[in-house]
């Protein structure tokens, strides 16, 4: 216990003196109580029927658990692995300190932080509730609650995932890929299985329980994913706790367990190489694979760009087997989304399908894109290889566009998946096939904006962690931020407020192209969504040609 | 002309300010082809400033700097093309082969596709690394990290290879196998720049050093040459045929050379060891004197300086220097106050 408590000591204040902390506190503080003020009745007219404050605590609770799936994970993932390239992880293995009071020590004091950061949004709770209609119990302590569960889950996933990435920036991207599974991908197959009979609706039905959307939806009183007008007659918040309970016991006796030397052990690959392989085992490896991962490299071509070919299998999924790999997985993801595109525009119409499928791609994009081009420079100046690049006769322009066509390229084949998807809509609806290609330029630009907002960032940074976790600051700033003034859009902005708000985003041109409930009344919408997309991407090509262009320039 | 004697780096007046601070003052070397530049210096001395200056990362404040007539500001695309750089800190890529790694930049460097494939064999070759060329880079242990770095300077042809601290953090065995991998680099012609801190590694491969403190070069030659202009005093040795002559020697040499003359007689080794500031007149006279006197001698030499001794013996010099100037302003302010 005394361990612990030591670790606790050490940690939390380490996690509070932080900048980043003071920042975050500060935004979600504000952010939190704006919410709610923007919704506070302006009128002298009693809302007796509570579907105001109802809608209020709704929108409180989901900004609530965005903010803890976003922030939470990142602190735990990312606090050990620096403390294992520190060798300080050494220095606490050799202490008389126990690996199960490394873990508490380190659990407890997270758990402490997210507390804090769910403290921070008690003021805009507290208006929240002064509106009335909301239960002290079941809807403010049950969301803390739940709230609560979340948050040690996440940590221990993000603990986890800590003793098994080696880099920051892939500690990153992997908690925010498994919090993403966890929380998105967990409820999909319900949503295709749903009402089905079968062993695989079964599973699909239990599966959905692992994610926290379900219960989140089921405590503000929305409708279940999955739940097609039918009321949801299971207990999903009490399933959901007790697996998150279970995944959190077990998740922390595997990182108790692998608390250990072996942390500081890299393995070292000896480098096996086919070409040096026996005939027989080259033929069945010839056979087995298409690009054979461990085949010798033929030089760089002369019409590659040599940059984007060493992006490409400097990343770690960037090797052209990895790529094929994405390629066939985006084929299955693409003839789901071709099954639910056909079932879904039966049962919802072609324009709601088409919003999700939107607000779906946009998600993957900007989940993406941060991971991949955050490290385009702040990479370089980590690992020391900007002043080798530097000392090559490559111009800056040919650095700049060799990074940029390597991350453009995962994006477009990441986006291509979705085609088939928006081929069924205009085989339903062929009237449709202008609003599919509008959709498509939309979306190209979002993942343009994306992919220049994330370079632009890294350019100011010499650490890819703090470089990819202010690039999905800004993203999360310019889509959502601008999203929640649209949720806010007859009180207290007015129309021409959100019109102008929503110029910034591509995705509401992609929503308003498609005729999506909500987004049909901005005219002219689309149009200047591509011309500020475009400036923007303008803008942020100058700065980054500029920074970059200042960055190599001798000192 | 004759290209084995022409200057290929001249560095004139080289100077580096950042703001207040000079990090560089007025630095002035030649050096010929074939040459190996030991660049000594305590930390923050400016070593890795003229290095970044000659590689074209950083502007100099004021002076040239030129690497076969190619003006390291100016033709700084030149230069890149003449110069190999190893930086201190190695910069390598997650997930790329060796030969991946070398293929890059071989790329980078514009090598045509089958010249490259050749060239990446060479130079690994030639760096004894031929053996990883399928590893991943950054499986790789420091000394082995350290010689694929050099291979990677090697793979343009350049005529100057500048390397920091090639030696830093290697075992004995790698340091014994990195020495050669120099002087065979230096025997092919080419010209060498390295900076490092271990000093007996360095001395035993450079016919050069150039020892800069506070930024300013305190002394550039031969390592004789800048032991002998340094310090005071050299050290003699004379080695003795008859073992039972070397307490007489030694008292010989303690009447006949000045008062602070060291001498350390050994037995053991049959020879008597003497620090002091006679001039060749004098040691001259003192041979003659002792071989007349019937004194059997088989050896009567100058012991080369050693470098630690001659960095020690700068930076001192140089700190003393700070003191003094620290102390005149101090007067200064008292005076005037």
């Amino acid at each position: 216990m005394k361990g612990t408590v030591a670790i606790i000591e050490r940690e939390l204040p380490a996690l509070l003196r932080m900048k980043q902390t003071l920042w975050i506190f500060a935004i979600v503080a504000l952010t939190f109580s704006a919410t709610v003020l923007l919704k506070w009745p302006s009128t002298s007219t009693a809302d007796l029927s509570g579907i105001q404050a109802r809608a209020v605590f709704r929108g409180l609770a989901y900004a609530m658990f965005v903010t803890v799936v976003l922030v939470v994970p990142a602190f735990p993932a990312t606090g050990l692995i620096r403390e294992v390239r520190r060798w300080t992880m050494e220095l606490l293995l050799n202490s008389p300190l126990r690996r199960s009071d490394i873990f508490f020590g380190k659990l407890i004091a997270l758990a402490a932080f997210a507390t804090l950061l769910l403290a921070v949004t008690l003021p805009a709770m507290a208006c929240c509730y002064a509106m009335g209609a909301i239960s002290p119990t079941h809807d403010v302590l049950g969301l803390y609650g739940l709230l609560g569960v979340i948050c040690i889950e996440l940590i221990v996933l993000g603990l986890l995932i800590g003793t098994i990435a080696e880099t920051a920036e892939s500690g990153l991207r992997w908690v925010y890929g498994a919090t993403f599974a966890l929380t998105v991908i967990a409820i999909i197959p319900h949503m295709f299985l749903q009402g089905g009979d079968s062993n695989y609706a079964m599973i699909a039905s239990h599966m959905r329980t692992l994610s926290p959307i379900p219960a989140l939806l089921q405590l503000v009183g929305d409708e279940t994913p999955g739940a097609t007008g039918a009321i949801e007659s299971v207990d999903l918040i009490s399933r959901y706790v007790a697996s998150a309970i279970v995944l959190s016991l077990v998740g922390s006796l595997i990182c108790i367990q692998r608390l250990n030397y072996s942390l500081m052990d890299r393995s070292r690959s000896q480098g096996l190489i086919t070409d040096e392989r026996s005939r027989s085992l080259r033929a069945a490896r010839r056979v087995m694979y298409l690009v054979d991962p461990q085949k010798r490299k033929s030089g760089i071509s002369w019409f590659l760009n040599p940059v984007m070919v060493k992006e490409f299998r400097s990343r770690q999924f960037g090797r052209l087997h990895w790529l094929l790999r994405m390629v066939a997985g985006c084929a299955v993801m693409s003839l789901l989304l071709t099954l639910a595109t056909t079932m879904g525009t039966l049962d919802w119409g072609v324009e709601k399908v088409g919003g999700i499928m939107i607000v779906a791609q946009v998600g993957l994009i900007l989940v993406l894109t941060p991971g991949i081009s955050g490290a385009m420079i702040a990479g370089e100046m980590e690992s020391g290889g900007w002043n080798m690049l530097r000392a090559t006769p490559l111009s800056t322009r040919r650095v700049v566009s060799g990074k940029l066509m390597s991350v453009s390229i995962t994006l477009a084949l990441v986006l291509c998946a979705s085609l088939p998807g928006y081929g069924i809509i205009m085989v339903i609806k062929p009237v449709l096939q202008t609003q599919v290609a509008q959709v498509i330029v939309s979306l190209a630009l979002t993942a343009a904006v994306a992919m220049l907002v994330s370079a632009t960032v890294s350019s100011f940074f010499r650490s890819t962690a703090a470089a990819t976790t202010v690039s999905y600051g800004l993203l999360i700033f310019l889509y959502a931020g601008s999203m929640l003034v649209w949720i806010n859009r007859d009180s207290p902005f007015s129309h021409a407020v959100v019109q102008r708000v929503l110029s910034a985003n591509a995705m509401a041109g992609a929503l308003n192209a498609m005729e999506v409930d909500g987004f049909r009344v901005y005219d002219g919408l689309l149009g200047t969504t591509w011309i500020v997309s475009g400036v923007m991407c303008g803008v942020l090509l100058l700065v980054l040609s500029v920074r970059t262009w200042r960055l190599w320039e001798p000192d | 002309m004759n290209s084995e004697v022409s200057p290929v780096v001249e560095i004139n007046g080289l100077t580096k300010q950042f703001g207040e601070f000079v990090a560089l003052d007025q630095l002035s070397l030649t050096l010929n082809k074939g040459s190996i530049l030991g660049f000594i210096g305590p930390n923050g001395a400016g070593k890795t400033t003229a290095i970044r200056i000659l590689v074209g990362l950083t502007r100099p404040t004021a002076g040239t700097a030129r690497i076969a007539g190619a003006d390291c500001v100016r033709d700084a695309r030149k230069v890149r093309r003449l110069v190999g750089y190893m930086p201190d800190k190695f910069g390598s890529y997650d997930n790329m082969r060796v030969r991946e790694y070398l293929d890059f930049f071989g790329a980078a460097f514009g090598i045509g596709r089958r010249k490259r494939q050749l060239r990446i064999s060479e130079v690994l070759e030639v760096t004894n690394a031929t053996w990883m060329q399928d590893r991943f880079v950054e499986s790789l242990s420091h000394g082995m990290q350290q010689r694929i770095g050099i291979a990677r300077t090697l793979l343009h042809d350049p005529e100057v290879l500048i390397l920091d601290e090639p030696a830093n953090g290697l075992d004995p065995q790698a340091r014994i196998e990195m020495r050669e991998i120099l002087l065979r680099l230096a025997a092919e012609g080419r010209t060498l720049i390295v900076t490092s801190h271990i000093l007996p590694e360095l001395a035993r491969i450079c016919d050069r050093v150039a020892i800069l403190a506070d930024g300013q070069l305190k002394a550039f030659g031969t390592l004789q040459d800048v032991s002998r202009a340094l310090s005071q005093r050299r050290t003699m040795e004379i080695e003795l045929l008859d073992t039972d002559r070397v307490a007489a020697v030694a008292a010989e040499l303690r009447s006949s050379l000045e008062e602070e003359c060291e001498v350390t007689p050994s037995e053991a080794e049959s020879v008597v060891r003497f620090r002091t500031s006679a001039d060749e007149e004098k040691l001259s006279g003192l041979l003659s004197k002792l071989v007349t006197g019937g004194e059997r001698i088989s050896q009567f030499r100058e012991v080369a300086g050693d470098l630690e001794e001659v960095f020690i013996s700068v930076t001192q010099q140089a700190s003393e220097e700070q003191t003094e100037n620290a102390d005149k302003s101090a007067s200064v302010v008292e005076t005037a106050s």
